[in-house]
């Protein structure tokens, strides 16, 4: 985390002086304050692709913070681009309800702030000029889809889904649920319980559901890294016939789809996330009429289709 | 269930007057394998899945991870310490172990990665022994450190094994042997090995001394600092070992897998009895703990409960572990003191 940190920080310190020596007439200044860069591949990605095309694009000039995962800090950082007068702040909420005030600050000093990949609590809603990200209710929709088609509509589930509380978790679920329910009647949901993003805790769901249960015909997990932890549990315990669909493939996910065991998920990249961000805060910036949803899109990836996209690289 | 031990704890005076001192030491010495009891004996009468040979089986393996950190961690408490660090290190040990398979062959991971987490428990034992630092800042402040340590090494990226089916690294966590899964085997097999060692050897009973009474085992000759030292290098030792049940068990690992292990360790551990203050505290005791952490999550989810009740339901268990457990030393539930 330290490297990290003295990066961000001495990225901060050369962004800052550029601003005053060049004053910045053509270039759109563009902030950004990340949740927590390094926790997972994902971020990290997504910090490499926003840089990148930050550096291909002339007409833009790019500070770029990380919170580290800490709510004091990102306001800190909040505070820090206002007060250098980037032309646009991007910010990845450490937490959707704490970084309203300080994201209505920006607005009040007349800085547009585009939200990305996390949306930020309703209340801020009127501080923001535009989300981009993925759309997990859609997300929970592919799935719920691609569900109904493996089992032919007819059979019983169980859901492993993310960390309770986190609107990732709660959106994919709640598209889910209610697409099977609705296109899909003859598919029944066993039982729901939170593999918390994680592969080892999502395994011990698994091994409980098996021993619970007698017929499973279908899991459906948050992403594909519980999606692998119960496919270990099914294999570990001979049950075959299972059609394991995830969300946000992941290289382990592509890789078992590619093995024929892990039937789809949704393909959702950091690369696009990133691009769209940038892409998103400089049409605000230019005052272009920007979407206040500007998603990107996540298409569905099965075992059919998987050769059109590249392997994930987290 | 705690009505049925408040009976059987009520039926006492009512017989003679040693059968009620037999039963007070026995519920004094066994409070906890009691408890224990009476929790399998309710799951099992709530869900006809909950006793069957593959479930136990399951759960056996399932707290394997936690239940073999929770043997070092045992150590460290007997000597009147903590140790919050072992979430983060089992982290730590579980990516390096995981991204060193593939490049360096299985076994020279497995000893790269021993070395390394018993350097950062040396660094622990160093720290609390030697320096006579406070143990919960110390190790609370390594559980950030090591955090931090191995999302420079991985530099955020996941990793995993790409040959799962072919390497033999597979038989630490899915491996069986004579009916029994190796992580179960592990974890039993080094719980035998440290109950032996804190009850039959010297160094246990220094152990037990330095956190009984420190200021005794000072003026007896032991030293306090050698002895805390190892603690944490046993510590380390059994959350290396976690590591390779974790990494072979999941084939990959991310980068904070470990995040909250510590405070699972640590409940299996006070639920086993071991005082916080040091010098009580044992294996075996542990061990049930631990089972009783993995029985409720089981128990829970083959009833069909949500996840919230497990949390809740974990915390009054260890609440009420823990107060029976006071209660049945000083004879009553609350006490008069003001």
């Amino acid at each position: 985390m330290t490297a990290f940190t003295v990066r961000t920080a001495a990225a901060a310190c050369v962004a800052a002086g550029f601003g005053f020596a060049a004053s910045a007439q053509d270039t759109i200044r563009v902030g950004i304050t990340q949740n927590n860069v390094g926790v997972d591949s994902y971020q990290t990605t997504y910090e490499q692709a926003f840089i990148e095309a930050a550096e291909a694009d002339p007409a833009v000039e790019a500070v770029v913070l990380d919170a580290g995962g800490d709510v004091a800090r990102q306001i800190g950082q909040m505070r820090d681009l206002i007060q250098q007068d980037v032309d646009v702040i991007v910010i990845w909420p450490t937490n959707g309800q704490a970084v309203v005030p300080v994201v209505r600050q920006a607005h009040q000093a007349g800085i547009p702030v585009v939200v990305t990949n996390s949306q930020i609590a309703e209340a801020g809603f009127d501080f923001i000029a535009s989300f981009s990200g993925p759309n997990n209710i859609t997300q929970g929709q592919y799935s719920a889809q691609m569900m109904c088609e493996a089992l032919n509509g007819e059979g019983q589930i169980v859901q492993i889904s993310g960390q309770p509380g986190y609107t990732t978790a709660i959106e994919r679920q709640k598209g889910f649920e209610d697409e099977l329910a609705a296109s899909c009647p003859g598919v029944e949901i066993l039982e729901t319980q939170p593999g918390d993003w994680n592969r080892e805790k999502s395994q011990r769901v698994m091994e409980n559901f098996l021993t619970k249960y007698d017929d499973i015909d279908g899991v459906y997990s948050g992403d594909d890294n519980m999606g692998v932890g119960a496919l270990n549990a099914a294999k570990a315990a001979g049950r075959d016939g299972i059609a394991f669909i995830g969300a946000t493939n992941f290289a382990v996910g592509y890789e078992a789809m590619g093995r024929g065991e892990y039937w789809g998920s949704v393909y959702q990249s950091p690369v696009e996330d990133a691009k769209n961000a940038l892409a998103t805060a400089k049409a605000v910036a230019q005052g272009e009429d920007v979407p206040f949803l500007n998603y990107f899109d996540t298409p569905k990836i099965t075992q059919s289709n998987m050769d059109e996209f590249s392997k994930p690289v987290f | 269930m705690t009505k049925l031990d408040i009976q059987s704890g009520q039926a006492a005076p009512r017989l003679g007057v040693p059968d009620r001192d037999a039963l007070r030491e026995t519920l004094q010495k066994q409070g906890i394998l009691i408890a224990f009891a009476l929790f399998l004996v309710g799951f099992s009468l709530m869900s006809d899945r909950f006793a069957s040979w593959d479930n136990v089986s399951t759960v056996f393996r399932q707290v394997s991870i936690i239940g073999t950190m929770a043997l070092g961690v045992t150590v460290v408490v007997i000597t009147g310490n903590l140790d919050l660090s072992v979430g983060s290190l089992l982290s730590f040990a579980t990516v390096l172990v995981v991204d060193l398979h593939d490049q360096i062959g299985p076994a020279p991971a497995i000893l790269v990665m021993f070395a390394a987490t018993l350097l950062i428990g040396c660094v622990n034992g160093l720290l609390v022994g030697y320096g006579r630092l406070n143990s919960l800042i110390v190790t609370l402040g390594m559980l950030s450190a090591i955090q931090g340590l191995t999302l420079i090494y991985s530099g955020g990226q996941n990793v995993d094994i790409a040959d799962q089916e072919g390497t033999w690294f597979a038989v630490f966590g899915r491996g069986f042997l004579l009916g029994l899964a190796v992580p179960t085997l592990i974890f039993l097999g080094l719980a035998v090995a440290f109950h032996v060692m804190l009850t039959r050897t010297s160094f246990g009973r220094r152990v037990f001394a330095v956190g009984g009474n420190p200021t005794a085992s000072a003026f007896s000759g032991v030293r306090r600092a050698r002895v805390v030292f190892s603690a944490y290098v046993l510590s380390a030792f059994t959350t290396a070992c976690a590591a390779v049940i974790l990494g072979s068990r999941v084939m990959g690992s991310q980068n904070n897998v470990g995040q909250g292990y510590e405070l699972l360790v640590l409940s299996g551990v006070i639920l086993g009895g071991a005082s916080l203050l040091g010098g009580s505290g044992s294996i075996p005791k542990t061990v049930i703990g631990v089972l009783i952490l993995g029985f409720i999550q089981n128990g829970l989810l083959l009833m069909g409960y949500p996840y919230y009740a497990q949390w809740l339901v974990t915390w009054v268990v260890i609440i009420l572990a823990v107060w029976l457990d006071v209660a049945s030393k000083r004879g009553a539930f609350f006490t008069r003191t003001s």
